[in-house]
Parts: C-alpha cells; sequence; structure tokens
C-alpha cells in the first residue's frame, strides 16, 4: 500500500508538473489529455494522499477506496471550478495562469504530506 | 481494491494448513474453494469475460443502428435484438458476481462499467454527436467566457452562475482546444463513470453491508433515465453533491447536538430510535483532528463550487442536509446554516440581475403546490401516442423505484436494519415542490436527487440482510427486477431521441448559417430545439417562433411571425429535422405543419433559400430598411 501511495505520489506530481509549460505551449492532445487530468484529479488526489484516511496497511484503508477516489475528483473539481470562477470575477482572465495555480496547489499538498510525520494516521472502524 | 469479506466466512487463508492437518486425523473432508469460502478464479473469469462479451455485443449492435430510422418511441424502436442480449449479458453478469461467496470490487466495477457503457453510450456511438441542444449551447458559454473572460449576464442566466462554465472555459483556454464537441459526446458516460465512487461511499453508510452497497449503485445506474448527465452544471454540481454527503456520513455521522441536553432532543433521539435503532456497521472513517478539520474545509468549498455552478442544487442540499442532522446522522450543525447563506447570498449579491429581473416569476411561484407537481407532471402527459406512451413509461418506472424503496423502508423497519438515514435523504428535496416549477423541471430533477437514497432502501426486500452470496430465489428476483428497469430506462432515457439527437448535416447547416449571417444579424429558429451558439454566443440576435412545448390545439405557423421579427432589419430564419421531430413529438404544431410552413413561406415575398441539404434549410428574409 505504500508503494502504491508513492507511486501515485510522483504520478500526480508529474501531472502537475507537466501542466505548467503544457497550459502555454504543445501538442493539442498531450495538453488535453494532461490538463484535463489535472483539473479532473490532481489537486484532489494530494488532498486525499495528505489526509490518509486509514493506516495503510488495514482492511479500511481499501474500505475507503471509493470515498478517497470521490473525494479526489470532486475536491479537483471544486477547485478548478472556483479558481475560474475567482478569475473571471476579479477580472483577471487567464486560463494558463489558473492552471499554475492549480498545479502550484497539486505540488504544495504533495510537499506537506511529504514532510508529514508517518504517525500521523488515522482510527478507522 | 481487495476483496470484501463476508462476516461469516474464514478471513486468513492461514487456515488451510490447520484444515489440511485436520482431513488427515479425523477423515474430515480435504479443503476445497468450497469450505474455504473461497471462489474460483475461473468464476471471476468467466463473469469478467461474460461483462467482456456484453461490452463487446452491445457496442457492436449499436453501431448497427441507423439513426435516420428512429421515430416516436425513441431509440427502443431501432435497437436490434443484439443490445437486449448484451444488456441481459451484463445483468446477469453482475448479478452471478454479486451472488459469490466473496465479493470481488474489481469484477463489479468492471460489470458496472460496462452496464454504464450499454446504457449510456448510444450519444458517441450511434450518434457521434452530444445529445440536448442544451449542450451546444453550455459550449457556447463556455467558448464565450474562454474568449471574452468576461460575463454578461443581460445574455440570460446562464451568466449569473458562471462556475461550471468559467470551468470549462479555463480548459478549453489552457489547452487551446476550441471545439469541445468531443467532450460533450462522451459526457453521459464519463459522468456516470464519475458517480461510480462518490455512489458507492453514500451506499456504504446508508446500507447494511457492501452487498447491498454494490446492488444499490447498480440499480441507481439501471433507473437513472432523466438524462441530466450530459456536459451541465447539474452533472457538475451532482458529482459533488454525492461526494459531500458521502463524506458527511462517513467522516461526520452522529449527533450534531447533547441527546439529553433539551426535551426536543430527549424527544428526537428516543423516536430516531425508536424508527432505526440500527447502528451503521461500516464505511465510517476518523481521521485525526487536523484532518478532520481540513474535511470540514473541503465541505465547505464543495457548498460553495456548486453554489457557483448551479441555481437548484445548492437548494436541494438543504433539505438533505437537514434531514441528516435531524436523524442523528450529522453532527455539523453549523453546515445546513452554511448551506442555506451560501445559496441565498449569491443570489442576493452575485446574481442580482437575475434576481431583479425574475423577482415576481420567483415569488409568485411559491406556495403553487399543484402547479409545481401535478400541473408539470400533467403537461408532459401529451404529443403523439408513441410520445405519450414514453411518458407513462417514465412515471411507471419512478413508481416502481418509489414503491420499492418504501417496501425497503419497512423491511429495513422490521429487520433493525438502517434505513432512516436514507429515507429521509430521499423524502428530503420533496420539500422543494412548494418553492419552485423549475421551468417544468422540477419533478424531473427531484427524482435525481433522491435516487442515491432511494436505491438504498429498494435493495432492501430484495437482498437478504446477511453479507454471505445471494440464494437463487433471490439472485432471480434481483435480475428480474434489473431488467424490468434496464428496459424501462432504454424506454424513457431515449424515447426523446428523435428531437434530442442530432446529425451532422445539422451541424453543416448551422455552420452554414454562421459564415453567412453578419455579426449582430437576427437568428431566427422555427422551434427552440436547434443545435446552435455552441459558437458565437453572444455575436447574434437568437429568436424563436416556438417554444418545443406542448400546445393544446395548436395553431399552424404562420410566415407572418417570421416576418414580424425580420420587420426592421431582416434575419435569417433556420428550419430543422431536429425541430421538426420536436414539434410533433411534444405536440407544438399540427403534424406536418412544418413541413408546410417551410414549403408555403418559401414562395413569400421577401424569402430566399440560402442553403438546404439533409438536415434541414436556411432562409433570408428581408426587412423594411432591406427594401421590403
Amino acid at each position: 500500500m505504500a508503494t502504491e501511495r508513492s507511486y501515485v505520489s510522483y504520478a500526480t506530481a508529474t501531472v502537475a508538473l507537466a501542466a505548467i509549460p503544457l497550459s502555454f505551449v504543445g501538442p493539442e492532445g498531450l495538453r488535453l489529455a494532461v490538463i484535463g487530468l489535472l483539473m479532473l484529479a490532481g489537486p484532489g488526489t494530494a488532498l486525499v494522499l495528505l489526509l490518509r484516511f486509514a493506516p495503510p496497511r488495514s482492511a479500511h484503508a481499501a474500505g475507503a477506496l471509493p470515498l478517497s477516489i470521490a473525494i479526489a475528483i470532486a475536491f479537483s473539481l471544486t477547485m478548478s471550478t472556483l479558481v475560474a470562477t475567482a478569475m473571471i470575477y476579479a477580472r483577471l482572465w487567464s486560463p494558463p495562469a489558473g492552471v499554475c495555480i492549480l498545479s502550484i496547489m497539486t505540488l504544495a499538498f504533495l510537499g506537506v504530506e511529504l514532510k508529514r510525520p508517518q504517525r500521523a494516521l488515522v482510527r478507522a472502524k | 481494491m481487495t476483496h470484501e469479506t463476508a462476516t461469516s466466512l474464514p478471513v486468513h487463508t492461514g487456515h488451510r494448513h490447520d484444515a489440511h492437518a485436520h482431513a488427515h486425523v479425523g477423515g474430515v473432508k480435504p479443503p476445497t474453494h468450497r469450505n474455504l469460502g473461497l471462489t474460483p478464479s475461473w468464476h471471476i473469469g468467466a463473469l469478467a469475460a461474460a461483462a467482456a462479451a456484453a461490452l463487446a455485443l452491445g457496442v457492436w449492435s449499436m453501431t448497427q443502428v441507423d439513426p435516420l430510422l428512429i421515430g416516436g418511441a425513441g431509440l427502443i424502436g431501432v435497437l436490434p435484438p443484439a443490445y437486449f442480449v448484451a444488456l441481459g449479458l451484463s445483468l446477469a453478469a453482475f448479478v452471478g458476481s454479486l451472488s459469490l461467496r466473496r465479493l470481488v470490487p474489481v469484477l463489479l466495477t468492471w460489470q458496472l462499467l460496462v452496464t454504464v457503457v450499454i446504457l449510456a453510450g448510444a450519444d458517441p456511438i450511434i450518434h457521434g454527436l452530444p445529445r440536448l441542444e442544451a449542450s451546444f449551447r453550455h459550449l457556447g458559454i463556455a467558448d464565450t467566457i474562454a474568449q471574452s473572460g468576461q460575463l454578461d449576464p443581460t445574455l440570460d442566466a446562464y451568466f449569473d452562475w458562471p462556475g461550471f462554465f468559467s470551468m470549462l472555459g479555463m480548459f478549453s483556454g489552457a489547452t487551446g482546444v476550441k471545439d469541445l464537441f468531443g467532450i460533450a459526446t462522451w459526457a453521459p458516460m464519463g459522468i456516470n463513470f464519475l458517480l461510480l465512487a462518490p455512489l458507492l461511499a453514500l451506499a456504504r453508510r446508508l446500507t447494511a453491508n457492501p452487498r447491498q452497497a454494490w446492488a444499490a449503485v447498480w440499480i441507481f445506474y439501471l433507473a437513472s433515465w432523466i438524462g441530466q448527465d450530459y456536459l451541465s452544471p447539474q452533472a457538475h454540481s451532482f458529482v459533488l453533491l454525492l461526494t459531500l454527503v458521502a463524506c458527511l456520513l462517513s467522516v461526520f455521522g452522529g449527533w450534531a447536538w447533547p441527546t439529553e441536553r433539551t426535551r426536543f432532543s430527549r424527544w428526537l433521539t428516543r423516536n430516531v430510535r425508536k424508527l432505526d435503532s440500527s447502528v451503521p456497521g461500516y464505511g465510517a472513517v476518523e481521521p485525526i483532528p487536523t484532518d478532520t478539520a481540513v474535511l470540514v474545509v473541503v465541505c465547505g468549498l464543495f457548498l460553495l463550487a456548486m453554489t457557483a455552478s448551479h441555481q437548484l442544487s445548492p437548494f436541494a442540499v438543504i433539505p438533505i442536509l437537514a434531514a441528516l442532522l435531524l436523524t442523528g446522522h450529522l453532527r455539523l450543525r453549523f453546515l445546513p446554516v452554511l448551506a442555506v447563506v451560501l445559496p441565498v447570498g449569491w443570489l442576493l449579491f452575485a446574481a442580482s440581475t437575475f434576481l431583479a429581473g425574475h423577482f415576481g416569476q420567483l415569488i409568485g411561484s411559491i406556495g403553487d403546490i399543484g402547479a409545481n407537481s401535478v400541473g408539470a407532471l400533467s403537461t408532459r402527459v401529451s404529443g403523439s401516442d408513441a410520445h405519450v406512451l414514453v411518458v407513462y413509461t417514465r412515471i411507471a418506472e419512478v413508481a416502481l423505484v418509489w414503491i420499492l424503496a418504501v417496501a425497503g423502508a419497512i423491511v429495513g423497519y422490521r429487520r433493525k436494519v438502517p434505513w432512516l438515514a436514507a429515507a429521509a435523504a430521499a423524502l428530503a428535496p420533496l420539500v422543494l415542490i412548494p418553492l419552485q416549477p423549475y421551468g417544468g423541471e422540477l419533478l424531473l430533477r427531484l427524482y435525481l436527487f433522491s435516487l442515491p437514497f432511494a436505491v438504498c432502501l429498494a435493495v432492501l426486500p430484495l437482498m437478504s440482510e446477511s453479507n454471505s452470496g445471494l440464494n437463487v430465489r433471490r439472485a432471480l428476483g434481483l435480475l428480474l427486477m434489473g431488467a424490468v428497469l434496464a428496459t424501462a430506462t432504454v424506454v424513457s432515457r431515449y424515447g426523446n431521441d428523435g428531437m434530442e439527437s442530432f446529425n451532422n448535416d445539422e451541424i453543416a447547416l448551422v455552420n452554414r448559417l454562421y459564415s453567412t449571417a453578419p455579426t449582430g444579424a437576427v437568428l431566427i429558429e422555427a422551434v427552440r430545439n436547434t443545435p446552435w451558439r455552441y459558437q458565437h454566443y453572444a455575436d447574434y440576435d437568437y429568436r424563436a417562433l416556438l417554444a418545443a412545448e406542448p400546445i393544446p390545439n395548436a395553431a399552424p405557423l404562420s410566415c407572418d411571425a417570421a416576418n414580424q421579427i425580420a420587420h426592421k432589419a431582416g434575419a435569417y430564419l433556420i428550419v430543422t429535422e431536429s425541430q421538426r421531430e420536436a414539434a410533433e413529438l411534444r405536440g407544438s404544431t399540427p403534424v406536418g405543419d412544418l413541413q408546410r410552413f417551410t414549403a408555403t413561406c418559401a414562395t413569400s415575398p421577401g424569402w430566399t433559400k440560402i442553403y438546404e441539404n439533409a438536415g434541414g434549410v436556411i432562409f433570408h428574409i428581408k426587412g423594411v430598411s432591406n427594401g421590403n
């Protein structure tokens, strides 16, 4: 489980890093895939990795998977929505800048997760 | 994912060795898959292969459909028998998996996804274009925002709730993809995929065991005929709403106040426990306090994103949260208050343009329960005979789900398993009926909001309370119910396919209109059902002669209606096949009237045919200033 978590962390970080240049330039298909993935699951996945709903090797870790996936997607959509809406109302519309904000947010969550003490886990029933 | 274990079965495979030793000593039978509670891998392989076969057959059968043959009854009339074989196979495979001694989540997930493709895949596979003219409008709003970076609330109400469209505009702007037709076409399938995790997380907290939770999610997909899973703020908000409620039930369950504090709290607790004394046994998580605090903020952000994106969903959240609070399933007492403050505040400040223009309309419909419910329903039971049959199928399907849910509540009460939270949350959205007709669509939306909770009750009469595999009788019952619901959904979901789907000829016609008409021109559609506005949303003056709504004793369309609009500066009129379908299906005009209108007006003075193809025709109508 711990190995799986680190794979997910690396994949999320890769998507977040790749999205920054791709939000300005790049092949259309690649931009669509990477930025789409970031907006759909980037910040949320990083947040869920940070939160840790259950001890990694417990049966409840698998049981909390639907909720983790749901929060990962919903939080990413939420942040994409709120960042875009804030840019509109602030009259600072810049889609590449919006994507960069989402990337930085994702990387920040991953950074905090990296620094977080391993004992900071949860009680699951 | 790991196997979800039945409580009655051995958990550790380490028992193998003990059992083996006993077999030699006491003459007990050697261990087998059966007495170890394991599922032979070939069973799992066979069920996965059955789903794969269903997927291949279902997709192939949909590619055989000729969209031009779709009539008044919708898609059901043109689907080949192979489609129903595929659907039946996918349903049987799922029930087979649910009957295994141990649940295999990966297998169940795969089978649910296959069922979603078969039931929601018609748009990309058969039509290759987005469903509903609203999809095209939504693309146009996102395009306008992406291009201008500004909102124009005077255009329409969408710009007062721009959250979803801003997100789509940011996606379009950052990827450089101007044409989001592909995304909109695949959206129904994609959105249903996205719903799987929140639905499962929700069902895990509202049912007695994982087997019931999977069955509830399955029934949700089979009974979800509303078609609000297209690229829309409703679909976006629905994902957030389900995740919010699932998160609250999983992390923040329990009473929001000390149950012995006041007379009211004692009375409430006593009655809730009398009705439902069960304790949700699984699916809860207890993060550490810091993480819990983060999740409170996350839930608040979900509410905010919903508020910025959709008019109705935030108001539907309020009674659901209140119901959970009053049944002891939500301990964040400030959250229902926040759920009220956010949408009301948004309406007063961010959507003030809309409020100023529609205040009378909003206030006027409050309390009119008859018009908002039975009145709205009765206007839908009209149109062609085939369409009326589709409408009755929809009513029957809704009734079946609710009858099952009521039966489930009774069964839950008798078995002393969790039922009250699901029942309260399913009924809660109905309190919106006295408030708003929502353009006559309120009942449809309320069914959507109630369905995830109602299905958690509906599975109770169909399944046993233990988490062991289904016996043959229950499995057959579940399969039969699934088959009835799935078939009804094929009728009800795609019953308006003739008017809700479009073809490339119509898109070519609209593109021709945009390349011909100068910016600022008046563009008229004969009936409001045209796949347009996906670009140039704010560049033209869009008008319609008729709404695609039922009109009792509808009068024939006259050329004068178009002439009056074109009187001043001229206009372009577009008449499409989907408009004709919509008018006849809904009874907006007499049968054949749109062809007569086109033929008659084509010879009128000032009318010039600009372009015509199999999808329809474009006319230019001269105005006074042009010499008419």
